[in-house]
């Protein structure tokens, strides 16, 4: 991570996707980024609906130097506006969370969702297509039974590889709040969606019915104080599930206790430090993500300001606690002011669990050794790195800007934040979006 | 983000001229001002002594914690009655503001400050949220969402509102005291030369009131610094527009801006608004600690200003151990409150 003493990390930008103009439509900036379980395949969502899927270079893969190249390998329209006639409002198209479904077969799948409706696309290749029909003409004309002299038998021929996605279910009219959270049960039969108030349960094969397992809509709404921000299913134990709080809560629950879980099994709480308590604690301690380690002993929870590591054995406090920003706790007002401070990040886990990464602001992102209790800042920008360059770290300073990659306080820019992070579940492969970009890294080799 | 842009041409036509989000502005122009335009922050040459601004600890002197009470406050409301006009507004952020306002008016109520009921009153707020009205649901069936149509219903809530602020509107003119008007608007102009801001944040503090009251302070000693409305009125160009603004709270968020100068309230840094302030009490400290009643004040409250007449430097040590006492106190009353 720190590789050297001089500040440089052992990660080197690899690629970067998107327009590099300043000038960016909203419908392309970026809104979800997943990597497959085999780390073949990168999918991005956007907020013009639409998935753009990347896949490993296949050549380069085994090569050290170049594995983290992705080229387009799929785009499509999942989701379209939709206009709300009972309440005048628009649906916005924007996925909002992407989960991939382990590969069974040839094909793969995976479950986009925007703020009300869920689906599951098949994305599969043809590069065959039957040829020699006998009643068919090649360029579709049907031919008269009565014109046949000889008969063959179509055969298979090779065509330019075409890659196809269909949506195979659309899961709608569940949520009457905004969906926030998916999750894929390790059973690969069910999965889980989330909104404000509630979580249903889903079978991956009915679009028709879906079960509330989680209900937290009060009676008055008038006493609404708290909502649910994220959830996910456990990665190995298929009762399980958390979900987290605005309040900076996290909830275990098992489904086999009942079939509605509002009563939860554990409940990971902090409590708050009250020499650092502020007018935004409750609005910073809201928990933006959350994440199963790959192993299942461990979850992590984002909120705004730190990175905090659970034991699930443990609900007391966090057994690790990062800082990703401390320097802004002194900027909450402003933060409050421009809605930055509702900004919600993801974090993720590398495949063995030794290393967590969560985004920030001014295209910075943040790396944490858990085993070495070292962290560091990288930048994600195309100008000041060349693919392959190791980047430099960086660090940032109260006071003005003093040294070589030292930045004040006062110089971040709000507007360049990353929120969407996804780590290579085997390798040292990093992908996150800044606004409108892309940018994958990889870690050197040796 | 390379691929097909699916029908771009009407895809641009949806997006023009909708989505009013955050402060009036159209998507466009918000997300102009989120990403590039105006977050940016430049090293400034005045910016020598960020350090000191950095490490500054929340707990200073109670102008302050009051001043940014007061911020916090202005902007909350802000957000809460700024619709995003044509899509959902999230619920999940309104209730995040609705719950840091009901915090700062428990800490109100809790210094004897009298909210209006309109704003006490949370369902007042939160049903503008609640959009949401459903039809009791089965296990596990999908949930459809009935109810009055959301527009109709905000409109009546703002009226609502509307009718509760103009009486405390009406109440903010104290008689005025001729005893220390001149060292009061001094003060004032002092402030207001170091503070822009401060004008704008005590046109919202009618509805909250003061909040200064120290009960516990010496209450033998009644301060006599009834703040003369008409004076600082005057002297204020963004507070002649005060029943007006008020109106246009609940009206259109774009004619409120006009009134507050976009420029100065929302790239006003705040924090360093706040820091700036810190020699901004301790020069007034002297004179009465006049800051501390720059917002309006109601005829009751005037009553229980106390404890200022020993001046500054003495008073704020006291008051804000008075802070760190009322916090304690507040959870006692917060409960007693909830209860009742």
């Amino acid at each position: 991570m720190d590789g050297d003493g001089d500040g440089q990390s052992r990660w080197c930008l690899s690629q970067v996707k998107g327009a590099v103009d300043d000038d960016v439509a909203e419908a392309d900036i970026i809104s979800a980024v997943e990597f497959n379980h085999s780390g073949e395949l990168l999918a991005t969502g956007d907020r013009g609906g639409r998935i753009v899927i990347f896949q490993q270079e296949q050549e380069s893969k085994s090569l050290p130097q170049c594995r983290a190249e992705y080229n387009v390998y799929s785009t499509f329209q999942s989701h379209e506006p939709e206009f709300d006639y009972l309440k005048s409002l628009e649906i916005e198209e924007k996925i909002n969370k992407i989960r991939w479904l382990p590969q069974k077969n040839a094909a793969h799948f995976l479950l986009s969702t925007n703020d009300k409706t869920i689906k599951l696309w098949k994305i599969s290749e043809r590069d065959k297509r039957p040829e020699g029909y006998n009643l068919k003409e090649e360029d579709g004309r049907y031919r008269h039974p009565s014109s046949l002299t000889t008969l063959r038998v179509p055969v298979f021929q090779p065509m330019d590889l075409m890659v196809e996605a269909s949506p195979r279910r659309v899961y709608a009219n569940a949520h009457t709040y905004h969906i926030n959270s998916i999750s894929v049960n390790s059973d690969n039969e069910t999965y889980l969606s989330a909104d404000d108030l509630r979580i249903n349960l889903w079978h991956l094969d009915f679009t028709d019915r879906s079960f509330n397992i989680v209900d937290i809509k009060p009676a008055n709404m008038e006493e609404l104080t708290e909502v649910i921000t994220a959830s996910e299913f456990h990665p190995l134990q298929c009762n399980t599930f958390v979900y987290g709080s605005s309040k900076g809560s996290v909830r275990l629950c098992d489904m086999r206790a009942s079939a509605l879980c509002d009563q939860h099994s554990k409940l990971f709480e902090e409590p708050e430090d009250p020499s650092t308590r502020s007018f935004f604690s409750e609005i910073i301690s809201s928990i933006s993500d959350v994440k199963f380690s790959h192993s299942g002993r461990y979850m992590m929870t984002r909120d705004y300001l730190t990175l905090k590591i659970w034991d699930l054995h443990m609900e007391s406090r966090p057994v690790e606690t990062y800082q990703v920003h401390g320097y802004l706790r002194s900027k909450l007002c402003s933060l409050y002011e421009n809605d930055c401070i509702f900004d919600k990040f993801e974090c993720c886990w590398r495949g063995d669990d030794s290393e967590v990464m969560t985004g920030s602001y001014n295209n910075f992102f943040r790396m944490f050794n858990r085993d070495a209790q070292r962290d560091a800042t990288l930048e994600a920008s195309w100008e000041n790195g060349s693919p392959g360059c190791p980047l430099k770290t960086w660090r940032v300073s109260a006071g003005s800007r003093r040294k070589r990659n030292e930045i004040g306080v006062d110089c971040l820019d709000f507007s360049r934040k990353i929120l969407y992070t996804s780590w290579h579940p085997q390798d040292n492969i990093v992908a996150l979006a800044t606004v409108n970009n892309l940018y994958i890294f990889q870690e050197k080799p040796n | 983000m390379g691929g097909a842009k699916c029908s771009g041409s009407c895809l641009e036509e949806r997006r023009r001229g909708r989505k009013t989000d955050g402060f009036g502005m159209n998507r466009t122009q918000y997300l102009c001002y989120m990403l590039g335009k105006g977050l940016k922050r430049k090293l400034e040459q005045e910016e020598e002594n960020v350090v000191m601004k950095m490490s500054f600890p929340q707990e200073a002197s109670p102008t302050c914690y009051w001043l940014q009470r007061q911020t916090v406050l202005n902007l909350s409301l802000l957000k809460l009655h700024s619709h995003p006009g044509h899509s959902d507004p999230s619920l999940a952020r309104r209730v995040l503001i609705t719950n840091t306002l009901r915090h700062i008016q428990d800490e109100l109520r809790g210094e004897g400050v009298p909210v209006p009921q309109s704003f006490s009153s949370d369902g007042s707020l939160l049903s503008v949220v609640d959009g949401y009205r459903e039809s009791p649901a089965g296990c596990g069936v999908e949930s459809h969402s009935e109810g009055s149509l959301t527009p109709v219903s905000r409109l009546e809530e703002d009226k609502h509102l509307l009718l509760y602020l103009s009486p405390s509107v009406t109440r903010q003119q104290p008689p005025s005291s001729s005893a220390i008007k001149d060292s009061f608007t001094s003060a004032l102009a002092e402030i207001e030369d170091l503070c822009p801001t401060v004008g704008i944040t005590t046109l919202f503090s009618s509805e909250a009131g003061h909040s200064l009251a120290q009960s516990d302070l010496n209450s033998d000693e009644s301060r006599q610094t009834h703040l003369d409305l008409s004076e600082m009125n005057s002297s204020m160009d963004s507070a002649s527009s005060l029943s007006d603004s008020a109106q246009t709270v609940f009206g259109h968020t774009p004619s409120l801006l006009a009134d507050f100068s976009l420029d100065d309230f929302l790239f006003t840094e705040i924090d360093s608004l706040l820091f700036d302030s810190v020699p901004c009490s301790s020069s007034l400290s002297a004179s009465l600690g006049a800051s501390k009643v720059v917002s309006m004040v109601t005829d009751d409250f005037v009553k229980t200003l106390t404890g200022y007449g020993n001046g500054g430097s003495q008073s704020a040590l006291p008051s804000n151990q008075a802070f760190k006492l009322d916090l304690n106190e507040l959870d006692h009353i917060m409960e007693v409150l909830v209860g009742s």
